[in-house]
């Protein structure tokens, strides 16, 4: 037993919003963040959003729609995901457990705003936008703005997050999701790296999209190394150097911490390895 | 509130007050203790259940979450044959000890033989990597699910 000191269950979507703009409400979808924490938490009013219909995931011209209760394991399985938007569908199967993946939300993943979400990294490879409702009416932020700082975002206690808008990704992109953890399987991820690049046919690099879980604060795209590989040809040298900016751009946002000696030559490896698997190129040319 | 749900195949309508948990409701007020509360924070899978045939901890789910809805535990085994092939085969291939961690263990078995009535060994550690055990070691408890799968298999060969 939890204490709540109320909970309900809307069934539509206009009936949550009046509900949340008291206030009183947090908001519980999967339940696999919330239950626990309540444990160590007062008593709190809980508003449940698995009755509104937010666990679509429907395709526009350019962009996927992934509603905000869509659950892991749902979006690991999701065809339409797993064609255009890989790199997702990967995190999201790569997420806790079974039992975890198939309650647990990308909403939940998100609102939580920790540094090593999984779903995140692989979101802003995509370009997403955050949609908000409230009783003031819908808007929607940039993912990249809308966490801003570790377990931190911008949403107020009367904003719903409705859903998750991604811009699909590029057919001819090689992909790569790398997740480190202690062990192969139910992990809270050490780091995580998603690279998306698309080479012509002389191997020069025509777009380049790189971010990182764990490494800085937030979840983040890097366009410093995303700039230093679009319009060059793939070598092993290229790939060291941006690996190596990787590192330096790591220090230079959080300074040398106990954890550098480690989080270095790591990420340094990861990166290396993430570019080398997007690449699609076996033997990478010196 | 009042909730209806299936629940291992029977219905039950049960007034379900909004802060509990669904391992709460089984365990305490409908005595079903077969299902077992470890960690209670979603690490350790002693708690698992199936709802709709997926298995998900009941620790981590309210009790008028599952409204409507068809939950299975390991009392289950009754009304279910593929629960009871995996339990048989648990016995079988020694796969119990302390037994703390095998209702768990079987239905997350059960549902993975449901999805993948032939997974290889390391498809059943990845369906099991929720499920923690703690005396026996895996290796056993492996061989159980590929001793239900045969037997599952064979049975629907000999229909």
């Amino acid at each position: 037993m939890i204490s709540v000191e109320s909970y309900k269950r809307p069934e539509t979507i206009a009936e949550a919003l009046k509900l949340l703009k008291t206030g009183k409400f947090g908001i519980i979808a999967g339940g696999t963040d919330v239950i626990p924490q309540m444990r160590h938490t007062p008593a709190r009013s809980l508003l449940d959003i698995g009755k509104l219909g937010l666990d679509f995931v429907r395709e526009n011209d350019n962009t996927v729609e992934i509603g905000a209760a869509a659950t892991h394991s749902q979006i690991q399985n999701n065809p339409l995901i797993q064609r255009f938007l890989p790199l997702l569908s990967t995190a999201c199967g790569l997420v806790g457990s079974w039992q975890i993946r198939n309650r647990g939300t990308i909403g939940g993943n998100i609102v939580n705003a920790s540094p090593c979400a999984d779903s995140a990294p692989a979101l802003l490879i995509y370009d997403t936008k955050v949609v908000l409702l409230s009783s003031q009416g819908r808007r929607s932020v940039n993912l990249s703005e809308f966490i801003k700082k570790p377990y931190l975002t911008v949403l107020t206690a009367k904003d719903l997050v409705h859903s998750f808008v991604c811009q699909k990704g590029d057919d001819s992109a090689g992909n790569s999701f790398i997740k480190l953890g202690r062990r192969q399987a139910v992990n809270i991820s050490r780091m995580t790296i998603a690279v998306s690049l698309v080479r012509d046919d002389s191997n020069k690099i025509t777009m380049a999209k790189i971010a990182v879980g764990s490494v800085f604060p937030t979840p983040t795209r890097i366009s410093e190394l995303e700039n230093k590989l679009i319009g060059q040809i793939v070598s092993k040298e290229l790939f060291d150097e941006t690996a190596d900016l990787a590192a330096d751009l790591m220090i230079k946002a959080s300074g040398v911490r106990w954890s550098t000696p480690y989080k270095k030559p790591v990420l340094i490896g990861l990166m290396r390895r993430a570019l080398v698997g997007a690449s699609g190129i076996k033997e990478i040319p010196a | 509130m009042i909730i209806k749900f299936k629940l291992n195949g029977k219905n039950v309508a049960i007034e379900a007050p909004g802060g509990e948990r669904l391992i709460d409701l089984l365990r305490e007020r409908l005595n079903l203790v077969g299902t077992k509360e470890g960690c209670g924070k979603g690490e350790c899978g002693a708690c698992t259940v199936l709802l709709d045939n997926k298995p998900v901890c009941s620790c981590l789910i309210l009790a008028a979450q599952v409204n409507g809805r068809n939950v299975m535990t390991i009392e289950g085994v009754e009304s279910d044959a593929r629960l009871r092939a995996v339990q048989e085969a648990f016995v079988e291939a020694g796969s119990v000890q302390c037994g703390f961690c095998t209702p768990g263990m079987i239905l997350s078995a059960a549902a993975l033989l449901r999805a993948n009535p032939k997974p290889s060994r390391d498809e059943i550690k990845r369906a099991l990597s929720g499920n923690l055990c703690r005396c026996t070691g895996y290796e056993k408890i492996f061989d159980a699910v590929e001793l239900a799968s045969h037997k599952i298999m064979k049975k629907a060969a000999s229909k």
